[in-house]
This record gives structure tokens, sequence and C-alpha cells, in this order.
């Protein structure tokens, strides 16, 4: 029954833990100061007109974008990694110094890409793909971190008790797999410093910058079977990953079926790559690349909700659970955003809603009932399971927590009504002709309707944003909270009042 | 009725209610658009289909009870059940497998659907009943109609009340500004205001008949005043007798091929300037290719209303 | 089988890997094998265009304007014909954006022109009266990188044939050479002469000024490529 004490080595984890807490308040504070953006855009001007450059709407959105899943997402992977991976293959970080070694050099080469990343989207240094936006000097950087990644993984099922890998491992190596290949080809790029001018003149103009290897129509395919299977490897895998671990283990309860496990996790590695044309949809790619996009991303529906049936199934019979521990809660409510926001993406791979949907407000509100619902509750569910047992204390506090659960889930609610309100608004209007047959809307009009669900988001965000303060501040006090014994520690996490 | 169907029930009813609101909100309503009825659907079935299946299980967490055999595996205390997959969902995914390949291979196989096909039947279709509906009208209704393409392209440039947003573009509700008279005056133009080739000269080229000079700066001056308030007053009056008339008529309304109409506003000019664009002293004015004729003449007749 | 797998995690990695690649091959293949050849009409950037690109990637732009117009009757009476995929065989990397914060700008160039954009980039709010646009102020100092611009122009005519200094047909049947210099120093005064023409249409002295020093702020590279915007 109660697993043989070993002693895990929660290093690597705890650093790896810190990132996932600085940068989450970094992105999110931007995402704030986006929103808050588009409602009054005075605030573009925020540090003044000098640094305008800076802060305004355009060039700290990819900042947003890189600093929540780069940062915050990425560092909560390979925390719950250097946590989850010891437990699950019954092995230690510290039985080799090799392996230990790799660990801490993954990160500081990550705090190190980091921050270079940072600084470069800040100088507007972008190649304008999303998600992939760094240059090649960066991506070079980002690939060192990854084969890191990769050895410290396959290092450590490789001197694994465990003979076979659990669910959760699964994930992990398909996470690593997945994003390797998609992140090579999309940066297939050259360097222009290594032309040379009929003159002979060489090392011509800035040494980081790189053009595309595709063009046109191929760069966007490729991009788009990135940036959706970006989405897949890193808002889905991994976080599916880190449900599969920290539900069953806080709530004790055995995963629900092995099968559907199962199913589920060869399902979802087939068909998601075939979406990723219904970023495309309406656009020059051929039809039937579209039509099938359409048609995988309806599949996909099956595959996403086995992971979260087998969640809720596994909860069967745990009401009293559910309503008695806020970390309980925060997971059940991610697996249903995690079914809602795959019901809702198949939705708009349709292609006559796609119509409306692309390049409006709802694919923003898509985007945060995945991000915020699922990825950011079970990314702040895993750390709060992991704290009390990283630093061998109590959890500092329920009530808080427990407040915090009510305000975000408030936060999200009102972030996704209202971009949904605003998204469905503006596809109607642009698409509307009046009784002259000619536009009945010029594109102003389109933006000035939407002024009132701005404010609603931005309300919704800063409110989220307030609940991962609380988070953070939480995890901090833990850290000097009441020391408990090993074994205190075997499901239900212990909270302070 | 159970606490939880409340629940759902209440929160369907306000995504339902904010489905409302945003179509409503948009102003246009459905507009007897397919494309738009789809999307609420969509969003409709996304919020039903969300709510039922969750209150399910959450049904399931409240009154059922986990049973089955363990595996023998276990790992640091997680354990799994060997129950099978659930139907429902077993089923479904059967099902979408199954329709997804007939979709693929006799449905929709590829080839077989063509969106600029699509496209060009709706257009088809959108342009017969608004060609219909327009082809005759005239009056006040053309100038709504011109109204409506001036809010939708134009009033970008000109602002709402076409007034120009402060010298940024040609300020509408007045023929012309008296700058713009003493730019072309000095520099001539040559914007197919007639719709061809034909340049205004410019001041070396203007020769007063009376004074048989090209015309002086002080000319030029009384010129500005004279033909940007409508010709109307006596300052300039007599230098554009002598000067102007040949081609732009004496009441200044214009003469075939040789110049345009200087006090007003007329569908002429307005189409021709839509047609070729127009660069001046305040800017340049781009062409609108895009609008067809019918548009062209309905918003001229708006703007003609404007300085009537 | 599966179950094989899971104790075997080489096998179980390369099973996965090949599960996940097999669809990528057939979704992006096929595609290029046809797609990057451009449709008559279409021509390479010059020197101060792409320069002017460079900026509105700096700048992402493409976070709020997507440049892709969609087939439906609604988007080409706002922005002009639809898109074809022959059009976009220069952009590197393609700029179709994902949001529509504010309008497409793949044919802004028909109908907007260089005296709006500069009120409209210092300013938007002032031409477009509650516009949520950022003013873009700092443009009208910041001095552009032209040789950047020609690095890449010489990449690209290099490694994937983009015709410059050859000509390539335009529409109306005539045919149009797009010049790259020879050295940094002949592309930058290539680059100076596109910038006076768009200078002659602006108002801001400075800018005017800076231009016949022979210095080119980001805002005359930008509204070059707006222009060039189909
Ligand atoms: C040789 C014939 C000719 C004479 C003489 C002439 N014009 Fe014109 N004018 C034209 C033509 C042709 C145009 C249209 C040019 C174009 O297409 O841009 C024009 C255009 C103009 C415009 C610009 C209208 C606009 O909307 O931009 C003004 C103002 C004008 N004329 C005023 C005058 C005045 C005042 C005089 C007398 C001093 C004068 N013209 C003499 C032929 C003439
Ligand atoms: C990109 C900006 C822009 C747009 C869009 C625009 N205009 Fe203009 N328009 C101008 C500018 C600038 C001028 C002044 C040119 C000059 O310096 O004489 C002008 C001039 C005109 C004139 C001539 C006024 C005169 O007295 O000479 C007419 C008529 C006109 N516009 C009509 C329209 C209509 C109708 C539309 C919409 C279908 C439209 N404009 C859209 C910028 C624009
Ligand atoms: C916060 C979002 C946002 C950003 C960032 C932004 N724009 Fe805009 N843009 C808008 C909105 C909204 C409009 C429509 C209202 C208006 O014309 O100001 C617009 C309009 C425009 C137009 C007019 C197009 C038309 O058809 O009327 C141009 C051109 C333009 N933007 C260029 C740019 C360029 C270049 C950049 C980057 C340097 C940029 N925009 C950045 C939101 C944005
Ligand atoms: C079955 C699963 C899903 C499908 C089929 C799907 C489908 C879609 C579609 C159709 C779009 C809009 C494309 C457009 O028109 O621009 C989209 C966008 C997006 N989705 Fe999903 N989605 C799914 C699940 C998720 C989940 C779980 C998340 C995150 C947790 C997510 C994150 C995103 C993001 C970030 C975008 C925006 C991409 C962009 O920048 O344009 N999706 N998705
Ligand atoms: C405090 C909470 C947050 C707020 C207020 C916020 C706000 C925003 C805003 C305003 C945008 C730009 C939308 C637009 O262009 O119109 C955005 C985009 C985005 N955000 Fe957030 N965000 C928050 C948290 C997050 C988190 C936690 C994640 C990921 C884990 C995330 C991922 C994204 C992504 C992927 C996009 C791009 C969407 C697209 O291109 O379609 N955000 N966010
Ligand atoms: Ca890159
Ligand atoms: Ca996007
Ligand atoms: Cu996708």
């Amino acid at each position: 029954m109660v697993n043989r004490p070993l002693e895990y080595d929660y290093t690597v984890a705890k650093m790896f833990m810190l990132t996932t807490v600085v940068l989450g308040i970094v992105g999110m504070l931007i995402g704030v100061i986006l929103a808050f953006e588009l409602a009054f855009p005075g605030i573009n001007l925020i540090l003044g007109d000098k640094l305008a450059e800076y802060t305004n709407f355009s060039r700290l959105r990819p900042l947003h974008t890189d600093a929540v899943i780069f940062g915050f997402t990425l560092s909560g992977v390979f925390a719950t990694w250097y946590y989850v991976g010891q437990r699950v293959l019954k092995v230690s970080m510290a039985e080799s110094k090799l392996l230990m070694s790799v660990g801490k050099l993954h990160f500081w080469l990550y705090i190190v890409v980091v921050a270079a990343a940072v600084f470069s989207l800040f100088a507007g240094v972008t190649t304008s793909k999303e998600y992939a936006e760094f240059e090649w000097p960066i991506d070079i950087g980002v690939v060192v971190v990854w084969v890191l990644f990769g050895v410290s993984m396959f290092g450590l099922i490789g001197i694994r008790r465990e003979k076979s890998l659990y669910i959760s491992v699964w994930y992990y190596i398909a996470t690593f797999l997945g994003i390797a290949m998609l992140y090579l080809f999309n940066n297939m790029e050259i360097p222009t410093m290594l032309a040379t001018s009929p003159a002979g003149e060489t090392g011509i103009g800035s040494w980081y910058h790189s053009v595309s290897m595709y063009s046109g129509t191929n760069d966007a395919l490729v991009q788009w079977w990135y940036g959706h299977n970006a989405v897949a490897f890193g808002f889905t895998v991994p976080i599916v990953a880190m449900i599969y671990y920290f539900l069953p283990k806080e709530s004790g309860q055995a995963i629900y079926s092995y099968k559907l496990s199962l199913l589920s996790f060869w399902g979802l590695m087939f068909v998601y790559l075939w979406a990723g044309g219904h970023h495309l949809l309406y656009s020059t790619v051929p039809d039937w690349m579209q039509t099938m996009a359409s048609v995988f991303s309806v599949i996909l529906i099956l595959p996403s909700w086995g992971s979260a049936i087998n969640m809720l199934l596994t909860m069967k019979g745990q009401w009293q659970q559910v309503a008695a521990s806020p970390l309980i809660k925060f997971m059940v409510l991610a697996s249903t955003f995690y079914m809602f926001s795959t019901l809702e993406g198949p939705i708009q791979a349709i292609k006559s809603v796609n119509a409306i949907a692309h390049f409006t407000d709802w694919i923003v509100g898509h985007v945060h009932d995945g991000v915020l619902g699922w990825v950011g509750f079970m990314i702040m569910s895993a750390l709060f399971h992991m704290a009390p047992r990283v630093f061998k204390r109590e959890l500092y506090s329920k009530s808080l927590m427990a407040t915090q659960f009510w305000i975000q889930t408030l936060g999200v609610i009102l972030y996704f009504t209202s971009m949904w309100i605003s998204g469905i608004t503006q596809g109607m209007m642009w698409r509307a002709h009046d009784e002259f047959g000619n536009l009945a809307y010029s594109f102003i009009d389109t933006v000035t309707v939407l002024h009132p669900y701005y404010v609603i988001r931005g309300v919704g965000g800063l409110l989220y944003l307030i609940g991962f303060l609380m988070f953070a501040y939480n995890i901090y006090k833990t850290m000097s909270s009441r020391p408990v014994e090993e074994r205190e520690l075997q499901n239900a996490t212990p909270m302070g009042a | 009725m159970n606490k939880l169907y409340l629940g759902g029930v209440i929160f369907a009813a306000f995504m339902l209610l904010f489905t409302y609101l945003s179509v409503s909100s948009s102003h246009g309503g459905f507009n007897g658009d397919i494309v738009n009825m789809l999307a609420v659907t969509g969003a409709i079935a996304l919020v039903m289909i969300s709510a039922f299946v969750v209150i399910k299980y959450v049904r399931q967490m409240q009154t059922d009870k986990a049973s089955g055999d363990l595996a023998d595996e276990n790992w640091d205390g997680i354990g799994e059940f060997k129950n099978s997959l659930p139907t429902g969902w077993a089923v479904m995914f059967l099902l979408t497998m199954t329709w997804g390949m007939w979709y693929l291979t006799v449905g929709y196989p590829v080839n077989s659907y063509s969106q600029i096909g699509e496209y060009n039947e709706d257009t088809k279709v959108h342009n017969e009943k608004f060609e219909a509906q327009y082809k005759d009208i005239t009056g006040k209704k053309l100038v709504d109609m011109g109204e409506s393409v001036f809010i939708a392209e134009c009033k970008v440039c000109h602002g709402l009340k076409a007034d120009g947003i402060g010298g940024r573009a040609a300020d509408l509700n007045h023929r012309i500004a008296a700058a713009s008279v003493k730019h072309v005056l000095q520099n001539g133009s040559n914007n197919q205001l007639l719709g061809m080739e034909m340049p205004m000269p410019d001041r070396n080229g203007l020769i007063n008949a009376t004074t048989s000079m090209p015309i002086t700066d002080a000319e030029i001056e009384a010129l500005a005043t004279y033909v940007s308030k409508g010709l109307t007053g006596t300052v300039g009056a007599d230098v554009f007798a002598a000067t102007c008339v040949m081609c732009h008529g004496a009441d200044g309304k214009g003469v075939d091929s040789m110049g345009p109409n200087l006090k007003e506003f007329n569908t002429t000019l307005v189409t021709n300037i839509l047609s070729h664009g127009k660069k001046g002293s305040i800017g340049t004015m781009p062409k609108f290719d895009r609008l067809n004729a019918k548009q062209k003449e309905a918003v001229s007749a708006y703007i003609t209303s404007l300085s009537k | 089988m599966f179950h094989w797998l899971e104790k075997h995690p080489f096998f179980f990695a390369v099973g996965v890997f090949l599960v996940i690649a097999f669809a990528g091959l057939i979704e992006i293949l096929p595609n290029f094998a046809q797609a990057s050849r451009p449709v008559i009409g279409t021509a390479p950037y010059s020197t101060l265009e792409l320069t002017g690109r460079h900026i509105y990637i700096k700048n992402s732009c493409n976070a709020c304007h997507s440049q892709l117009v969609r087939p439906f009757k609604s988007e080409t009476d706002r922005y002009g014909h639809y898109s074809l995929s022959g059009e976009y065989a220069y952009d590197r990397p393609f700029l179709w954006g994902s949001k529509r914060t504010g309008p497409d700008l793949m044919r802004v160039g028909n109908y907007r022109t260089t005296d709006w954009h500069e009120n409209h980039m210092k300013e938007p709010s002032a031409v477009v009266p509650s516009s949520i646009m950022p003013a873009y102020r700092w443009l009208f100092t910041n001095k552009s990188d032209i040789e950047t611009a020609y690095a890449e122009q010489l990449t690209v005519a290099k490694n994937f044939g983009v015709p410059y200094n050859k000509p390539v047909s335009m529409k109306d049947g005539s045919s149009k050479t797009v010049k790259m210099g020879a050295s940094v120093a002949e592309a930058k005064s290539i680059a100076l002469e596109e910038a006076k023409v768009i200078a002659a249409d602006m108002r801001d002295q400075d800018v005017k000024d800076a231009v016949a020093n022979g210095q080119i702020p980001e805002i005359v590279a930008l509204i070059a490529y707006l222009n060039s915007l189909k």
C-alpha cells in the first residue's frame, strides 16, 4: 500500500515552481494591460509618450502570449515533470549525479533563454509567426533547452524502477516529441547575414535577422500546423499529464478506466495533427485540406473528452471531496472547461461557423476558456499539491484558496461570455448589408460597439490576476507554515485555515 | 427537480441570453444570412451539450460509487480500474469516425467543393436581388443609398459630417476651398475630372483677357475668394469673366470637355473623381473601383445634396 | 501490444512519433508542390517596401490586422478582390494574421493614401474618431534599417530565385523590373529615391527634412509598404 519511503529530490522542481509563479504573474499582468488597452486606448501611453514604443498593444501582445506559453505553462510542465516523473517512475533524481546536473543546467539555460526572449520581444525583434516569434539565435537556445529536457526525461526513464510507464508519462513523452518536431520545422529560416552583395560586402544588416524558408500559403500552412499543435502539445497534452496524476493522487481514487486512457491517448495523438487547417478556413489553402481539417476537428472531440470523462468518472461517488476541498474543485472545474473548449473548438472549426468566428473575439474567448479555465487552473492545482510536499509544510490557507477559486471562476466566466458576445457581434456586423445591398457598417462602427465588452473582459482578467496573486501569496506563505510529516501527505493535501 | 439540473438550466438560460444579446447588439440580427444562423446554432449547441453532459457526470459524483477490478499495477499509490469504455463515448467515437470517413470519401471527396464557386454563386444572387431593388430608385431614396455608401466607405477620410475632419480631406459641404483654388491656379491640375486627360494649365497658361498677361498674385487671391464662395460677390468676378469662362462657363457650372463645374457638385464630377481619384493641396483621394455604377451615382447624389 | 509499448519507452516514443508525423506529411507536402508560384501582377518588394514590411513586423501590426480577404461578398465589398495564393509568393513570412481588431490591409494601398496614413499613424483617433489603434509617433523619428532589407533581398534572390533586376509581367501586359542594388551604397540610394516620392506627399516637416538630408524615417518606409499592398 504505502510506498517505500524514497527520498525524492525536488531541487529542480522547486526552481521551476518559482518561474511558474513569477512568469505567470508577468504574463497575466501584461494580459490585463492588453485588455485595458483595447478598452481605453490611452493606456498605450501608460509610461508616457516616450516609452509608448514599448508599452503599446502591438509590442506587448507577443510578450503576453510568449510569457504565458513559454514562461508560465512550460515552467509548469517542467516543474511537474521533475516532481511527477520521479514519483511514478519510483526513482530519485538524487540517484544520478549526471541527471541532477542536466536538470540544473536545463533550468539555468531556460532562464537565459527566457531573459533573451523577453528582451528581444520588447525590442521588437520578432518574426511575426504566432507563438514562434523568436529569431534564430533564440531558436537555437530553445532547441538546446528542449534537448536537455529530453535528456533528463529519458535519463530518468532509463533508470526507473517502475517497469511500466504511467499514463502521465505517456503524455510527457508526447509533449517532448511533438514540440521538438513542430518547433524545428516551423523555424526553418535563413539568417540574412550570410548574404554577400555583388560588390563583395558580407555581414550586411542586423546579425539576428532571418527570412523564412517557406513563403506565402506554404508558410501559413506550416505555421498553423505548428500553431494548432503547439496548442495540442503545450496546452493539452502536458496538462492532461498533470490531471492524470494530481487528481487521483489528491483524491485517493483509482483511475476510472485504463482502456479509456489508452484510447484517448492514441486517439488524440492520431487525430490532433490533422486538424491544423482549421486556422486557415476560407484562406488560399486548397479546399480539400480545409475540409479535412474541419472533419478531423469534429472527430477530435471524442479523444479529448475521453480524458475529461475519465477524470470526472474517477471522482464518482466522491462529491463530499469536491465539496470540501477547493483543490479538488479546481481540478474538476478544469476538466469541465477542458470539455467546454474542446467542444467549442470543433464547432468553430465548422466552415460556416468559422466564417463568423474567425478573426473575431470569439476566438479569443475560446482561447481563454481553455487557457484560464483549463491550463491555468490545472497548473495552479499542481503547484498547490506539490508545495506542501516539496517544502514539507502544510498549505498555508485553505480559505484563501477557496476565495481564490470563486474569484477566478467569476473572472473566467466574465472573460469568455464578454468575448462571446463581442465576437458574434463583430462577425455579424462585418457581414451585414443594408436595404440597398451596401455594407451596413464602416469598420470603425464595428469597433466602437465592442467597448463595453472590452471593459468587462478587462475586469474578468483583472479578477483572474488577483486570484493568481492570492495563489502566489499562498504558495509563498506555505514555505514558512506548519511543518508536516511525510506520512500525512499521502493523499489529501493538509491545509491550514 | 434536482438542484444541479436547475443550475444547468439557469446556466444554459444565461448563455442563451448572451447569445441573444450578441445577435441583437450586432444591429443586424440574422439578416437572412444562413451563416449567421449556423453560427448561433453552434453556440447554442455548445452550451446545451456542455451543460448537460457535465451535469450527468456530476450526478454520478453525487450518487454513484466507484467500482470495478483494480489492475495489479500501481504508481505512487495511484491505481487503475479495468472498467470498460463508457458506452456513450465509445459509440460517439465510432460514429464520428465513420461519419468522417464517409464525408471525406463519399460525401465531399477531394475537389467536389469549391469555396470560390460558392462565392460566385452567392455574389450573383446578392447582386441580382439588389439590382432589381435599386434599379430605378431616384430622388430621396437615391440620396439615402448614397449616404449608406458614404458611411461605409468615405467617412474615414471625410468624416461623418463630410467636413473633411479639420482639413485632412476635402470638405464636401462646400464645392471647393479657397486654398484649393489657389493651389490649382498656381500649379494647374491634372486629375481627369472630366473623365479624360485634360489638364488645367498652371498660372503661366492662364491669360487674363483684359490685361493679356498671365494672372497675378493679387488676381489669384481674388479668384480664390470668388470661386470658393460659390462664384458670388464682386471681388474676382471680373478676372473670372476674363480668364476662366472659356472653360468653366459664365456661371462656373462647367463646359463639356473643357472644364468641370466649379459652383456645385454634380454626378459627372463626383463619379469621375471616384473613378480616377484626385490629388490636390489637401492630399490624395484614392479612386474607388470597387463601387458599382449605381453606388457611384448614389453617393454623388448624396454629396450634391450636402451643399444644396 | 500497448502494454508492451508501455514497458519499452524507446518503442513507445517511436510509435508516438510515427503517429504524429504522418498527418503532417499529408497535410503539408502536397501544397509545397504547387503553391508558391506568383500570379501575374505580383512583383517582389522594392528595397523601401521591404524595409517597411520589417517595420510592420517589428511593431506587430499583424496582431490587429489581417492580410487575407476571404471569398465572401461582405469582404470583397469592403476590401476588394478575394486573396489568391500566388499573390503571396514573395511573402516571407506570410502576414495573414489571425485577429481583426482593425480592418484587413491586404489591399489597403487601393483605398488609402500617403497623407491619410501619415495623419492616421500619428494620431488614429484624430482621423477616425474613437479609433482604438495606438498612435505610432516614434515611427516619425526612428530611422529605417535599409541594410537588413537589402540583406534579405540578396538572400531571397539567391536562395529562392526571387526575380530582382528581372522583368516581371503586370496585369495590363506591361512589365516591371524591381531594382536591387549591387552594393549597400546603391541599395541605400535606391531606397532614398523611393523615399523622396513618398515624402513629397507628406506634411511633417521633420520627416521631409530628414529625407532631404538622405535619412529615411521609419514612417516613410512603412507607408511605402502600405501603398504597395494592392
Ligand atoms: C484651358 C481651360 C481652362 C481654363 C482657362 C481654366 N480652367 Fe480651371 N480647369 C480646367 C480643367 C480641364 C480642369 C480639370 C482638371 C483636372 O482634371 O484636374 C479644371 C479645374 C479647375 C479647378 C479644380 C476643380 C477641383 O475640384 O479640383 C479649379 C478650382 C479651377 N479649374 C478654377 C479655374 C479658374 C479660377 C480659372 C480662371 C482663372 C480656370 N480654372 C481656368 C480647364 C480650365
Ligand atoms: C483615403 C482618404 C479618402 C477617402 C477614403 C475618400 N476620400 Fe474623397 N478626398 C480625399 C482627399 C484627401 C480629398 C481632397 C483632394 C484634394 O486635395 O483636392 C478628397 C476629395 C474628394 C472630392 C472632391 C472635393 C472637391 O471639392 O474637389 C470628392 C467629391 C470626394 N472626395 C468624394 C469622396 C467619396 C464619395 C468617397 C467615398 C466613396 C471618398 N471621397 C473617399 C480623401 C478621401
Ligand atoms: C490595437 C489594435 C491595432 C494595432 C496594434 C494597429 N492597428 Fe491599425 N487599426 C486598428 C483599428 C481598430 C483600425 C480601424 C479604425 C481606424 O481606422 O483607426 C485600424 C486601422 C488601420 C488602417 C486603416 C485601414 C482602413 O482600411 O481604414 C491602417 C492602414 C492601419 N490601421 C495600419 C496599421 C499599422 C501599419 C499598424 C502597426 C504599425 C497598426 N495599424 C496597428 C487597430 C490597430
Ligand atoms: C478539440 C479541440 C479543439 C479544436 C478542434 C479547436 C479548434 C480551434 C479553432 C477552429 C480555432 C480558431 C481558428 C481561427 O478561426 O482563427 C482555435 C483557436 C485557438 N484554440 Fe482551439 N480548439 C480546440 C481546443 C483548444 C484548447 C483545449 C485550447 C487551449 C487550452 C485551444 C487553444 C486555442 C488557441 C490558443 C487558439 C488561437 C490560435 C490563434 O492564435 O489564432 N484550443 N481552436
Ligand atoms: C489575467 C488573465 C489574462 C488576460 C486579461 C489576458 C488577456 C489577453 C488579451 C487582451 C489578448 C489579446 C486578444 C486580442 O488580440 O484581441 C490575449 C491573447 C492571448 N492570451 Fe491572454 N490573457 C490572460 C491570461 C492568459 C493565460 C494564462 C494564457 C495562457 C496560458 C493566455 C494565452 C493567450 C493566448 C494564446 C493569446 C492569443 C490568442 C489569439 O491569438 O487568438 N492568456 N490575452
Ligand atoms: Ca524563429
Ligand atoms: Ca492569434
Ligand atoms: Cu487549432
